[in-house]
């Protein structure tokens, strides 16, 4: 599961900037609540990509609160295709071993 | 959130040499979270308890939220992530300080130290005055 939660939150900036209570929300959608994680701990996740440069974070006052909005860099944009394809390649041999184990054990 | 929680996650955070501005970030995010958990919770018919106890509970414990903090080294303060430089730098300033602290002390302290020069050369050249005038006869002669 290492590099999931970026490559997720990542893909979902992508689309449009989002304070942490959106991004949990939207995770849990696109995923079908397939990942389940205490909800606190997108915010180190968060932090970390703005460390690294591959986010940007603006605080703006809605309604009286205090949201801090992240949206995604270029730096961002190159690390998510990266772990994309890191995600892909890892599943579908994931796949492929799921899906014909005999390619394996049958031979044994 | 109950404020005890913040209190006891900030100090884990805080022991664990997280820079103070992720902890406060951090803090400010978990408790706008916990509200929107809550208002939501509430929005869909639950008690005010209920509320509280289902925001804590979707928000994770403490103990997972700071792990995921403190698991990310990034977030350290720079002391904390490279100590060796740490300690050469404070010993460069320590060492830079000390032959450095009287200048400073005069820059800082400059309109009095101006005055009190003054004052030392006005009554030089009061008392060189005087002794002109007596030509140097500072004695009363036997």
């Amino acid at each position: 599961m290492s590099g999931v939660p970026e490559l997720l939150v990542l893909r979902l900036l992508c689309n449009r900037e989002m304070y942490g209570y959106e991004i949990v929300k939207a995770v849990r959608l696109v995923t079908g609540e397939a990942i389940g994680l205490g909800e606190g701990v997108i915010y180190p996740v968060l932090h970390w990509l703005e460390e690294s440069g591959a986010v940007k974070a603006k605080r703006k006052a809605v309604n009286g609160r205090e949201r801090v909005y992240y949206l995604v860099t270029t730096k961002g944009k190159k690390r998510l295709r990266h772990l994309s394809d890191e995600w892909q390649r890892v599943s579908g041999g994931v796949n492929s071993a799921l899906g014909d184990p005999g390619g394996v054990t049958g031979n044994a | 959130m109950p404020e005890s929680r913040f209190e006891a996650l900030k100090l884990e955070l805080l022991e664990g040499g997280v820079a103070p501005v992720y902890i406060a970030r951090t803090l400010l995010e978990l408790a706008e979270h916990y509200t929107d958990l809550e208002q939501d919770a509430l929005a869909a018919g639950l008690s005010r308890e209920e509320a509280a106890r289902a925001a804590i509970e979707a928000l994770g414990s403490e103990r997972q939220i700071a792990a995921a903090v403190l698991a990310r080294p990034g977030l350290r303060e720079w002391s904390v992530r490279y100590p060796r430089v740490a300690h050469c730098v404070r010993s460069a300033t320590t060492i830079g300080l000390i032959p450095g602290m009287p200048v400073m002390f005069c820059i800082e302290h400059r309109p009095e130290l101006a005055r009190w020069a003054a004052a030392v050369m006005a009554a030089a050249t009061f008392i060189g005055a005087i002794l002109t005038w007596l030509d140097w006869m500072i004695f009363v002669p036997a």
